[in-house]
């Protein structure tokens, strides 16, 4: 399986990439975190206290050694604005991101599949057009402004929904805390799909015309086969290895678009905590909060590797010759 | 080379647009800064509120300015500026008029305050406005003697787009924020192809190691979400306009690289190169002399599609607070109504300018940047014909 370690030895070099980013950008880019959060008023020796409780007296080589070691065994220290650890914290709003984003990715890939190979099979119908549409209006609309307007006019002019939080303030208990935890949900989930659909679903579009277009469909259509059949599992089969690094390449851009999301809707995820992390120069909670983000698009790039090589059986057969 | 309508109009469009971010606020007749109360609507909005307005008497033009108020009393009336030894400000309104100040040297009375309201004998619990305004009719400001005194009328409604949370013209921030959105897009995006052209180039030429690493450092760059890393930087690094330009075109030269390095690299095995390269030309003469130029239309077209993303990129970072408070942007405008409650105002309008703005600039951009492209690439051009024939056919 010489394929599957090959994106596996991928995926590790961004994830140390990631690690190595995450160190420099905090600890040698100037704004040195103890003269932006400590009072300067402080005596140099609380000052070296609380260097040392941070550990930042040692030489960067050793603070890194540590740094490593702490980031892979999930320890991220204190956070600098609370003194609480910020693993707890992030534990309890992990699980709020990825029911955001897997639903949101879910949906909006395979609403997007459905229209762009219906929008493939009907060319010039209304359907193509809709594609082709929204398809622009993902590439072209920032999602924070179609999110507030979707806000204002289903939160605030007609009250279907919260106006923000993820959930109501006290929650509800038993089966009504699931159901609030959802209703709180559906705006920013909607919003994500209504942004991610059309970019998949114009791909998906260009590429099913040129597949369907190309002689081995003409081929299976002579042989009489049900044009069901033709279209998904001739024309579509062909181009799933494409969809899906398409949808790999996407995956950065989605992950990006939580801090937006739950900035808008004001969601206790990982997102905002990274943003208010960083507006209040909370360097270990910032920092834990973008490994964590950057753990999660590395953990889906995985996922999209292996149903990659589930799908792809050039990669499949290569891997078994050797 | 057939150009659609659509070209045409995207075309002018963005000549428009760079006119009037050249231009800016003020010679367009827009006030930068306060003039009207917070979340002011549209002046086309709801006639029946009153406007904000200001009268303007003094000794070298007009000495009486007359008002016709259909309305019910303005929010807030403030008077400033001078009057001489012999200066005297006169209120005549429907049912007569009193004199708002004799006293002389500097104006600056407000309606709300309570010295001025005893001095003109009226309660101090009473709402002044609507003692100046009590009914509809002629109005109107006259000057004695010699001074400068304007009269300040606010209602509430103000301009074309109505204000912001802090009683800013919408339609001036617009402006500025066009300005902003074009030169952070396009100096970005400029700056990432400029990078990507030379990584793109470097990589497909010289290959082996230096191209497997820039490669390699591309694909990382693009599995990892960089909104994150924007937000970081743009924390540490500072939040100027030129900080966010440099700070976008570090993380946005992948997509130019990887187009410009496959170029390359058909481009080196052509035979024409090789038969450069057999008459004695320098590596560095065919890079600059021969595949440069062969790349740069694509990279044009490369430019005016990655534009939409830079300003996408800009916008992202300016609502989330990432961005210079003082200078207004699109993104800036949608954070400042989003913090400041334009939802719980019901302040529509300062919302869907920005927002508007955003998505018109990049499907402008993406527009031109199609028709580029296919101009650089006729296969692309030749593919949409045979669409159209197909379609003509069906």
């Amino acid at each position: 399986m010489t394929a599957a370690l090959k994106r596996l030895g991928g995926s590790l070099i961004v994830l140390a990439v990631v690690l190595a980013l995450n160190f420099f950008l905090f600890r040698v880019m100037p704004g040195d975190p103890l003269t932006s959060i400590v009072d300067p008023r402080f005596s140099p020796e609380a000052k070296a206290q609380l260097a040392s409780q941070w550990g930042l007296d040692k030489p960067l080589s050793e603070q890194f050694v540590v740094y490593i070691r702490e980031m892979l065994s999930f320890r991220f220290g204190l956070s600098m604005m609370t003194g609480a650890p910020v693993w707890d914290e992030l534990k309890k709003r992990v699980p709020n991101t990825v029911a955001l984003l897997l639903p949101a990715l879910v949906l909006s890939a395979s609403l997007g599949l459905w229209l762009g190979v219906k929008a493939a099979l009907n060319r010039g119908s209304a359907i193509e057009r809709v594609v082709l549409l929204t398809g622009a209006v993902s590439f072209s609309f920032p999602s924070f402004f179609v999110q507030i307007l979707l806000l204002m006019c289903f939160a605030y002019f007609w009250r279907l929904f919260p106006l923000s939080g993820t959930t109501s303030i006290p929650p509800p208990s038993g089966g009504m805390a699931v159901l609030d935890y959802i209703w709180h949900l559906a705006l920013p989930l909607c919003s994500l799909v209504i942004m991610g659909f059309g970019g998949f679903a114009l791909y998906i579009r260009n590429m099913m015309v040129k597949a369907l277009g190309e002689d081995y469909v003409l081929m299976a259509r002579a042989r009489g086969l049900p044009f069901r059949r033709v279209v998904w599992n001739h024309a579509f089969r062909s181009i799933l290895p494409p969809v899906l690094t398409i949808l790999l390449l996407s995956l950065p851009g989605v992950v990006s678009g939580a801090v937006v999301t739950e900035t808008v809707f004001s969601m206790n995820g990982v997102g905002r905590f990274l943003l208010e992390a960083t507006n209040s120069h909370d360097y270990p909670a910032a920092g834990a909060a973008f490994f964590s983000l950057a753990l999660l698009t590395v953990g889906c790039n995985l996922l999209a590797d292996a149903v990659y090589i589930l799908v792809d059986p050039r990669v499949r057969r290569e891997g078994s010759r050797e | 080379m057939r150009f659609a309508m659509r070209h045409w109009i995207s075309a002018a469009a963005f000549v428009l647009l760079a006119a009037i971010a050249a231009l800016g606020p003020g010679p367009l007749g827009l006030k930068e800064g306060i003039v009207a109360p917070p979340y002011s609507k549209p002046n086309w909005l709801d006639r029946s509120t009153a406007p904000s307005v200001e009268l303007h008497v003094s000794s070298s033009g007009d000495a009486e300015e007359t008002i016709f108020w259909d309305y019910s009393p303005p929010l807030r009336v403030s008077f400033t500026g001078v009057l001489d030894e012999d200066g005297l400000i006169r209120w005549t309104r429907p049912g007569g008029g009193f004199i708002l100040s004799r006293t002389p040297g500097e104006v600056d009375l407000d309606a709300r305050d309570i010295p001025f309201k005893r001095a003109l004998d009226i309660s101090p619990f009473e709402n002044m406005p609507s003692v100046i305004f009590p009914e509809r009719g002629e109005y109107a400001l006259s000057l004695d003697g010699s001074g400068d005194v304007r009269m300040r009328i606010e209602g509430g409604r103000w301009g074309i787009l109505g204000t912001d949370h802090r009683g800013r013209d919408i339609a001036a921030l617009f402006v500025q924020g066009l300005r902003v959105s074009l030169i952070v897009g396009v100096a970005a995006t400029l700056i990432a192809t400029l990078l990507g052209m030379s990584f793109g180039l470097l990589s497909g030429y010289a290959g082996g190691f230096t191209d497997a690493f820039i490669m390699r450092a591309a694909d990382v760059l693009l599995s990892i979400p960089t909104l994150p890393i924007l937000m970081v930087l743009a924390g540490i690094w500072g939040k100027g306009l030129w900080n966010l330009v440099m700070i976008l075109s570090i993380f946005s030269w992948m997509g130019t690289a990887r187009t410009v390095r496959a170029m390359t690299l058909s481009l080196r095995g052509a035979s024409w190169v090789e038969g450069l390269r057999a008459i004695g030309a320098g590596r560095n003469y065919i890079l600059c002399r021969h595949l440069v130029p062969e790349t740069l239309p694509l990279l044009l077209a490369n430019v005016a599609l990655g534009v939409p993303g830079a300003i996408l990129a800009e916008a992202g970072l300016s609502f989330l607070g990432l961005s210079d408070p003082r200078l207004p942007s699109w993104g800036r405008m949608l954070h400042d109504a989003h913090t400041f409650g334009a939802f719980t105002s019901g302040a529509w309008w300062s919302i869907l300018p920005a927002g508007a703005g955003i998505s018109m600039i990049c499907l402008i951009f993406l527009d031109i940047g199609r028709k580029l492209e296919e101009m650089a690439d006729p296969r692309l051009a030749a593919e949409t014909r045979h669409k159209v024939i197909e379609e003509a056919e069906a």
